[in-house]
């Protein structure tokens, strides 16, 4: 029993790595454009797709094909903002209308998958080792996930803190009309954000690959998933999403070994729900100023 | 006009006996049910993306305690709506309570829809899980709300349309809807002027999930096969909510027609493509709605009827 909480937490906290990679892109979006990216979950499933295509189909090496798709997703990330973002902030669209617009997206995105692809699940088929510390085990997939992500929030912590265009994007999230004064373009701004968006939904991607095959109504779990966290930690609170990640991870996690997936689902949707009613600014406790 | 069109569904089935098309009347009445209780209070503001918790909890209340119990899907009926009314009390309580309004809202609701999906599954022993499970077939018998003739579904669902059109009727001519619609316009003035916020909005939400109960139980009987994957979770709340978005949830035909505009679609694709092809009538219909609910945040049916109006000024 002991052994088997051991797992639990221990591959809760890998989990929790790579959920606050998931949640870092939406609650950056959501700072920054003030949008909640509905279509996020079906964003990485085609990036899934991408990894998959590129590997099966072309023959590509799976590293070469995990580095292409970030700037495929890039572009996505630019399209949606080109074509779906920008009208509804130039139709001056209530946040609801937005929501309710990205939520027509995800159909658009789950039915293309479906028609390209097929409604089978595709995976690579990659064996990598199962490492073993005592009873404790270990998926090399699942290392190297929870590496890679700490290791990208950190680069993304460098950028938004060390480069002028960190910054710009910094002020656009805390207060629009002040960067304008400040000579800052807000809609180039909401172009990078997009675009960083996507190449993260990518990097997810690439991460996700050995370890999940993807079918058309894969993205919708991780989309909540990622609103999960983002309220917990607050949203547009980056930190707090980091942290909110790996509390979600651990709770699913041990909750699942406890009990069933279900109810691990359950619970993490019940906390949601809780924290939106109780404390809609999140744990942490920082209120965004309107 | 409006008793010509009437008088053509009524008589429909005469001129035209083929089962096909009387399933697919049934269908959109059955829907356009659903979608006009969910925009009875969509079209205050209160936008649920979890309508299919209703859905489910009407259908599985009823459905479970009469393959159980023998119990009669009307009196299932009425407690599926009072546990879904219930359900809807509490919720709809906490989220006024606190304030939570708008996209807030859609998304807790959103969730909750999950919720009760998860829980279907949870409690596989009982509910049959994902797999779902058949009612009990009892023949012909109007006491059990089964039939092998489609006509009688067919009646029975335009029967129901019609009484939740005069429900939004009655809705329109009482005094809730004047308080609701001020509240839906600007809710901190409305409070002002004393009007009672929660206490209004939790009776509208419990009436949309009575209706929408309903709905779930009529559509369960009338397919004889429970799944926790099409009458509950996100997708069939997401489809609940676009069906009367398209058509336009401001006007009481709106939801209908929206209703009836996409099911018509989805099956003139499936029929003239193939079942492969099903993903490309979706692929148009997420595209007109994303592009509706940017350019034509009324609704088809509510652009025209504004179309209309502002012709007969000018």
């Amino acid at each position: 029993m002991l052994d088997l909480l051991m797992n639990a937490a221990l591959n809760g906290l890998l989990l929790g790595g790579v959920l606050a990679l998931l949640a870092f892109g939406m609650n950056l979006i959501f700072g920054v454009v003030k949008i909640i990216h509905m279509a996020y979950g079906q964003c990485v499933m085609l990036g899934l797709y991408f990894v998959y295509t590129l590997v099966t189909h072309l023959g590509l090496p799976i590293i070469l094909a995990c580095l292409l798709t970030l700037p495929l997703m890039g572009i996505i990330g630019i399209g949606l903002q080109m074509f779906v973002i920008n009208p509804l902030l130039r139709a001056k669209a209530n946040p609801l209308t937005q929501l309710l617009a990205l939520a027509g997206l995800t159909i658009v995105i789950e039915n293309l998958a479906q028609v390209i692809w097929g409604a089978d699940l595709r995976g690579i088929n990659i064996q990598l080792p199962l490492i073993s510390i005592g009873n404790v085990f270990l998926r090399t997939s699942n290392l190297i996930a929870f590496f890679g992500a700490l290791l990208t929030l950190w680069g993304l912590y460098l950028f938004l803190n060390r480069t002028y265009l960190g910054l710009a994007i910094r002020s656009i999230a805390q207060d629009v009309d002040s960067s304008r004064l400040m000579g800052i373009n807000p809609h180039a701004i909401y172009y990078v954000t997009m675009a960083a968006g996507g190449v993260l939904t990518g990097v997810i991607a690439a991460f996700f690959s050995p370890i999940y095959a993807v079918h058309p109504h894969f993205g919708g779990s991780f989309t909540m998933m990622a609103f999960i966290i983002v309220v917990l930690g607050g949203m547009g609170n980056l930190l707090g999403g980091f942290i909110g990640a790996f509390v979600i991870g651990l709770v699913t996690s041990l909750s699942a070994a406890l009990t069933s997936t279900e109810i691990a689902d359950i619970i993490a949707l019940v906390i949601f729900i809780a924290v939106i009613l109780i404390r809609p600014q999140g744990l942490l406790g920082i209120r965004v100023a309107k | 006009m409006l008793i010509v069109i009437f008088a053509a569904i009524v008589s429909f089935p005469f001129f035209f006996p083929s089962p096909y098309l009387i399933h697919i009347g049934t269908l959109i009445f059955i829907f356009s049910f659903i979608t006009t209780a969910w925009s009875y209070m969509g079209r205050f503001g209160l936008v649920s993306l979890g309508h299919g918790a209703f859905l489910g909890i009407g259908a599985y209340t009823s459905g479970l305690l009469f393959n159980y119990y023998g119990l009669s899907p009307w009196i299932g009926m009425i407690l599926g709506g009072a546990v879904a009314v219930l359900f809807a009390m509490i919720i709809g309580y906490a989220c006024f309570r606190f304030g939570v309004i708008g996209d807030y809202f859609a998304l807790v609701t959103l969730a909750l829809g999950e919720v009760v999906a998860l829980t279907i599954i949870a409690f596989r022993d009982i509910t049959g899980g994902s797999l779902g499970f058949t009612l009990k077939s009892m023949g012909t018998s109007l006491f059990y709300l089964q039939s092998e003739h489609k006509i009688h579904f067919y009646y029975i669902s335009l029967v129901f349309l019609i009484l939740s059109l005069l429900v939004w009727k009655w809705i329109d001519r009482s005094k809730m809807q004047k308080a609701l619609r001020a509240i839906g316009e600007d809710e901190i003035a409305a409070s002002t002027l004393g009007v009672g916020i929660i206490r209004y909005k939790v009776i509208i939400t419990s009436i949309s999930a009575f209706t929408t109960a309903v709905g779930g139980v009529l559509y369960a009987q009338y397919i004889t096969y429970l799944n926790p994957h099409t009458l509950a979770g996100v997708p069939p709340s997401l489809e609940i909510a676009f069906k009367a978005i398209l058509g336009g949830m401001f006007s009481l035909w709106g939801p209908a027609i929206g209703t009836a505009l996409i099911v018509s679609l989805e099956e003139y694709f499936r029929v003239a493509y193939g079942s492969t092809f099903v993903g490309f009538s979706q692929i148009i219909y997420g595209l007109a709605l994303v592009l509706l609910i940017i350019f034509l945040p009324k609704g088809i049916y509510g652009s025209l009827q504004a179309f209309v109006a502002r012709r007969k000024k000018s």
